[in-house]
């Protein structure tokens, strides 16, 4: 005899595996043409029966075809996340501590593009970009997103929970402004600031329009736009696609295992925005 | 307190630079342009007045990307909300296994789109795997793949978009769902209401700040689809989207970029007035269900 609990969280369990199963299939399918044999034609049964190679993962990191791609998009995620805790810190605390008309009006702005659509931009930050001669270099892919509003919205409302006798009493023994940011309140703000490396992390590693509207050298590819080009060449198969794509989102899965309770807590503490 | 003013503005610093040179300059450059025949090749530029918004509105790829970005909005968020609602309700209660199914629902949203979108176009292709689900449901799929018929290729995508949303929202609601006080189902428990009395009396007036909340982010983003579209059909088999048009018309063969600017400031309006809609009806006191 089946209990009528028992029924309805056995119910409950089929559902959510086979909504898991619909979740987590194609990244899986993924994973499994990535270590397939490249040039063969790939049909549905073989997920199971077809054999299983590294070969397409080492002719990409034989060639240039991945391994420049991969470095340009850890070098610009590696600057601008860098960039965002520094900055983020810097004016976030002046708009905590500071209360200034001038400061009322920049948490203003801060709000205002924090909800803009973003698209408005495309045209006049290519435009700015080709004048200025930063189109197509490092600068251009890293420059406009060096501090984020949702960076300094977060890192503010975490400094206002946090009391200030600290910082009084460091300014008391004669410390400066900038000493009190950078040993009193940065070590303070750990957790809002690694919530917010993560996203921001995330969304540069991931991000596809800007970096392909700014650059056009192969050089300067990240890993998104290098990969969505490949697509539609002729030299190119699934399976090497594939793998290159594997190697986009392993990074992201890996880090997500380690940090889901920061990655989480930052999705409800805001919602991101691209 | 002079020098605590000075010290405020070097730390304010590096936003108020950001906003000037990244923000507020290319956002009132591009109202101007907008009104303007500057393109890239062109020497110099001549003012048109409204001569852009008048062309836009009888230009036919315009008008398909407009229609085309309401059936993507109009179709996919209704649907997201939806599904991520009933997720977080499966996964809310306290079962053995319950952060496995929650992690698993939300790792979609973060992979990145551009390969999503790969995937997808692989497994919407002919004779891939959703064509063999069509066909063993009784459905005949697309000849030439979901991706290359117009009757299916926009909503093949919005589908892959709704899969890929929905563990993200999920998240969201969860949380919304943690803010209920238990006391409430408590009383209720005691005045005798049964769990779907329940359901629709406390659980979905008391979410309904987090589900307008949701359809605000979401929609000023679904307004803005284009990636997927640049990957997965490059506009073709009608699923150009606004700001698909604004890439192709402003950064491709012609670079126009005073009239992409004014497609970017038409679109613009749009997504300010639903989000001034919804911002409205996220303040009423009284619920809207």
């Amino acid at each position: 005899m089946v209990t009528g609990k028992s029924a309805s969280s056995l119910v409950r369990y089929v559902i959510a595996t086979v909504i898991l199963a619909i979740m987590i299939f194609p990244l899986l399918w993924m994973f499994r043409v990535s270590v397939m044999s490249a040039g063969s034609s790939i049909s549905i049964g073989d997920f199971f029966s077809s054999g299983f190679t590294l070969a397409n993962y080492a002719d990409l990191f034989a060639g240039d075809l991945i391994t420049r791609p991969l470095f340009n998009s850890l070098i610009v995620g590696g600057v601008v996340t860098l960039g965002n805790i520094v900055f983020s810190l810097m004016v976030a605390y002046s708009l905590a501590r500071y209360r200034l008309l001038l400061n009322k009006v920049l948490f203003v702005t801060v709000i205002l593009i924090l909800m803009i659509p973003a698209h408005i931009v495309i045209i006049p930050l290519y435009v700015l970009m080709l004048k200025a001669g930063l189109y197509d270099s490092y600068w251009a892919l890293i420059l406009p997103w060096l501090v984020n509003p949702i960076g300094i919205f977060l890192v503010k409302q975490y400094i206002e929970s946090i009391p200030q006798s600290m910082e009084d009493a460091a300014r008391v023994d004669g410390a400066g402004d900038f000493r009190v940011l950078f040993t009193i309140v940065m070590p303070l703000c750990k957790p809002a600031l690694a919530v917010l490396a993560i996203q921001v992390f995330f969304t540069n590693w991931n991000s596809f329009l800007f970096p392909s509207i700014l650059t056009t050298s192969d050089q300067l590819r990240t890993l998104p736009v290098a990969l969505a080009l490949y697509q539609g060449h002729q030299a190119i198969d699934w399976q090497h696609l594939m793998a290159g794509s594997s190697i986009a989102v392993l990074p992201v899965l890996i880090l997500f295992v380690f940090m889901q309770k920061r990655i989480v807590s930052g999705i409800t503490a805001g919602g991101i925005k691209q | 307190m002079k020098s605590s003013k000075a010290t405020a503005l070097v730390l304010s610093l590096p936003w108020v630079l950001t906003f000037g040179v990244f923000w507020l300059f290319p956002i009132l450059y591009s109202l101007v342009i907008g009104f303007t025949d500057y393109t890239l090749l062109g020497r110099g530029f001549n003012w048109t007045g409204l001569e852009n918004f008048r062309l836009l509105f009888a230009d036919p790829a315009f008008i398909s990307a407009l229609k085309n970005t309401f059936i993507f909005v109009g179709g996919t968020i209704p649907i997201t909300t939806t599904v991520a609602l009933l997720l977080a309700l499966l996964v809310n209660r306290q079962f053995k296994g319950r952060g496995l199914f929650r992690a698993g629902y939300f790792v979609p949203s973060i992979t990145s789109m551009v390969v999503v979108a790969l995937i997808f176009t692989n497994l919407y292709q002919r004779g891939g795997y959703i064509a063999m689900l069509a066909s063993m449901a009784g459905f005949t799929p697309p000849q030439h793949g979901f991706l290359f018929d117009s009757g299916s290729a926009l909503y093949s995508i919005m589908a892959m978009d709704v899969w890929m949303a929905v563990g993200y929202y999920m998240l969201i609601f969860l949380a919304g769902l943690k803010a209920i006080p238990d006391e409430l189902y408590e009383a209720a428990e005691i005045a005798g209401a049964g769990k779907i009395r329940q359901f629709f009396s406390i659980t979905l007036p008391m979410l309904r700040p987090v589900a307008l909340f949701i359809v605000v982010i979401n929609t000023i983003k679904s307004f803005q689809v284009m990636v997927e579209i640049f990957v997965m059909t490059k506009g073709k088999f009608d699923t150009s989207t606004s700001v698909y048009f604004i890439y192709e018309t402003g950064l491709t063969t012609q670079f126009q970029f005073g009239y992409a600017s004014a497609a970017a400031y038409v679109l613009f309006v749009i997504i300010a007035l639903f989000s001034i809609v919804q911002f409205v009806l996220l303040r009423r006191r009284q619920p809207i269900w």
